[in-house]
């Protein structure tokens, strides 16, 4: 639970929200696995046509749902049917549901942020972490899916996997979307969903995840030839792969082709980890190939994943991709059925830990290249050493900064004393807690008004040569002007402690202070304002 | 000083945007009138460190809480008013680990993983830089006012 609230708070204050029609929640969410829908993820999705469209397609196809239902109830029910498809044969559920998962997974995962508003809609809200409990699945259907956490895992997981821009976590819980199935699987982003389905399911057991994806994937019947098209990223080829056997050993579960299926399946349970927890990869691998029992994954895996790192995830999508080249070979190009797979990088090794590792050195690339942009001169240096080095250096040498100016403002002292204590209305600042940013020039306007003596005019120069680069300088005068014109103030006022300088305040200032900070009314301070970091 | 740091309460207006220049004035203005007021002319180191800390409280207040270096800069801040320490600075010694040195450089470093370091010490520079440049814009108004 923690990692819940962890995940969910982590992304809702990264001020990307999924659209508040995916919270709405209805009760045919409990066939979904919940998990993935809520993640909020800041980043955008690169692809979200694909991402709804496989979703639509991955639901339509098995379910004869029309893709257009936005409802996860679709989604539920061809989990049903895949429960059905499964119990009716001999193949092991678990094995099934695992590559069903993955397949599902990815799908989920490269969708684009627009998918989740539909599939959000059945999954709990805020929760950021992957798995929902199993206990969601329809009655017949609750054994195969007790894998529904692990799925969510799982999907989380193969969002690291991609380790792209992790493409938005909404992306990737947005798969449920039965609509946008069918498309999505022709996506050409799988990457990005991958990647943000990996990292969320960082902290949930994979394993039921996975199946679930397996499941999923196969029932939107991506093609191989799609899924390698939907990998595109060197990262998600492993994943991809993976998927795109998932995908078509699902499809051989819809088309009760057991054969294929019984070959598919077995591959699938290799693959299933993709995203289970680090715990036991390598257990979970050949547990459920060998296992015949219910694809729910069993509590251990769920156990296992708590730690939620990124590279158990990786160490299962790596087997899987094994598989999946495979599959890849064995199986003729796949139906139109869509679905997107997290590959793992053509010519790389494809073992979760490998894959963990690489979405972590994504991870560290993309804020070593941010990190470049700030400390200037450093984009001539190339190498991570010499970067951190550059970066050390300049954090230094701020911080000697801030020292000298410290000490030299205190050398400095005599000639601000009066006019600094005018100049901040402590009072004002903490009766109405934070001020509308707009305000601030007309307070400190109204503020410097009120010192008429020298001093001012240098704190007045102080005050708007130092936010002269941000703020607008009209919009400061402006309202230095109208609080000049409405206040005065005597000196002795300025000398007297903050207390009263605030009782001075609020007794002729409240007029102009409640404008100022009453509301941010459409001012033109406001519109002036640019406040930049 | 205590005044410092209490004055400070509300929360960050733009979590997503990030600190705000406007606020960060705000804050150490508010605060370096404090520490003028309030410590003697005569000790200038005092007043300057007193002011390094202000300028350093008033770069966490601003960054939010949601920010680790900011809350380690805030702990560490209220910790040394009682014990009366020096404003924390570390050397780091390129010589060694470099991921090490920045840890020691970054405030609240030392508990995150690479990954967040490096977050948190884009952000740390962020406001670092943006304090810097406060501070020289008072400096250079107080000392083009003057004589």
């Amino acid at each position: 639970m923690e990692k819940e609230g962890f995940w969910g708070l982590q992304w809702q204050s990264s001020g990307a929200k999924l659209p508040p029609e995916l919270n709405s929640g209805s009760a045919a969410s409990d066939q979904l696995p919940q998990c993935f829908l809520n993640l909020n993820w800041k980043q955008p999705m690169a692809h979200d046509a694909d991402f709804e469209s496989a979703l639509s397609s991955l639901v339509s196809s098995p379910c004869s749902n029309p893709p257009a239902s936005a409802d996860g109830n679709g989604i539920g029910e061809l989990i049903g049917r895949l429960g059905g498809i499964c119990n009716s044969n001999d193949i092991s559920p678990s094995s099934r549901y695992r590559s069903a998962d993955a397949s599902c997974y990815s799908t989920l995962l490269n969708s684009p942020p627009k998918l989740n508003l539909s599939v959000m809609d059945h999954r709990q809200q805020g929760r950021g972490g992957p798995p929902m409990p199993v206990n969601r699945v329809p009655g017949p259907h609750i054994g195969p899916f007790s894998a529904e956490p692990g799925f969510e895992d799982g999907a989380a997981r193969l969002s690291c996997f991609a380790g792209r821009s992790s493409g938005s976590f909404a992306g990737q819980f947005g798969f449920l979307e039965p609509g946008n199935l069918s498309q999505a699987s022709r996506s050409q982003s799988p990457k990005g969903g991958f990647g943000s389905c990996v990292g969320v399911g960082q902290s949930r057991s994979e394993r039921p995840a996975h199946l679930e994806m397996e499941m999923r994937s196969k029932i939107g019947g991506s093609s191989t030839p799609e899924a390698t098209e939907l990998g595109n990223g060197p990262e998600e080829s492993s994943l991809s792969d993976r998927m795109t056997a998932d995908a078509s050993t699902l499809r051989a579960i819809t088309d009760n082709n057991s054969g294929k299926w019984k070959t598919a399946a077995k591959r699938k349970g290799r693959e299933a980890p993709l995203s289970s927890s680090a715990t036991n990869p390598p257990a979970n691998m050949t547990e459920e190939e060998n296992s015949d029992a219910k694809r729910c994954k069993p509590a251990d895996r769920n156990g296992g994943a708590k730690n939620a790192a990124v590279k158990p995830k990786t160490e299962q999508n790596g087997d899987p991709a094994h598989r999946e080249g495979k599959d890849n070979d064995h199986k003729p190009p796949e139906s139109p059925k869509d679905y997107i797979h997290v590959r793992a990088r053509r010519g790389q090794a494809t073992d979760a830990h490998s894959l963990a590792e690489r979405v972590r050195r994504e991870k560290i690339s993309k804020r070593m290249k941010f990190l470049q942009d700030l400390v200037p001169g450093c984009n001539k240096v190339t190498g991570k050493a010499v970067m951190l080095d550059e970066i050390i250096n300049y954090v230094q040498s701020l911080q000697r900064q801030v020292e000298f100016l410290s000490m030299k403002l205190a050398t400095l002292n005599p000639q601000m004393d009066v006019s600094m204590e005018n100049l901040l209305p402590k009072d004002m600042y903490q009766s109405r807690g934070l001020m509308p940013q707009p305000v601030y020039p007309a307070e400190i306007g109204t503020v410097l008004s009120y010192a008429h003596q020298p001093q001012t005019v240098a704190l007045q120069s102080i005050v708007t040569s130092s936010l002269e680069a941000q703020f607008s300088l009209n919009s400061l005068q402006s309202s230095l002007q109208q609080s000049q014109s409405m206040q005065h103030a005597t000196t002795d006022a300025y000398t007297d402690a903050p207390s009263q300088l605030g009782g001075l305040w609020e007794d002729d200032l409240q007029s102009v202070a409640q404008t100022g900070f009453g509301q941010n009314h459409g001012q033109t301070h406001a519109s002036h304002m640019k406040i930049e970091l | 000083m205590d005044s410092k740091s209490s004055a400070c309460s509300s929360p960050n207006p733009n979590p997503t945007l990030g600190p705000s220049k406007l606020m960060l004035a705000f804050r150490f203005l508010r605060a370096l009138s404090l520490v003028r007021r309030t410590t003697p002319a005569s000790s200038r180191t005092c007043r300057g460190r007193r002011i390094e800390r202000a300028a350093y409280a008033s770069m966490a207040y601003t960054a939010g809480a949601s920010r680790a270096w900011s809350r380690a800069v805030l702990r560490r801040l209220h910790h040394r008013a009682r014990r009366r320490a020096v404003a924390p600075r570390r050397l780091s010694t390129t010589a060694g680990n470099r991921a090490e040195a920045l840890r020691r450089l970054v405030p609240g470093g030392g508990g995150m993983d690479y990954c967040t370091l490096l977050e948190e010490t884009a952000d740390y520079i962020k406001c670092l830089s943006m304090q810097v440049e406060l501070m020289q814009g008072i400096v250079d108004s107080a000392s083009s006012y003057g004589p």
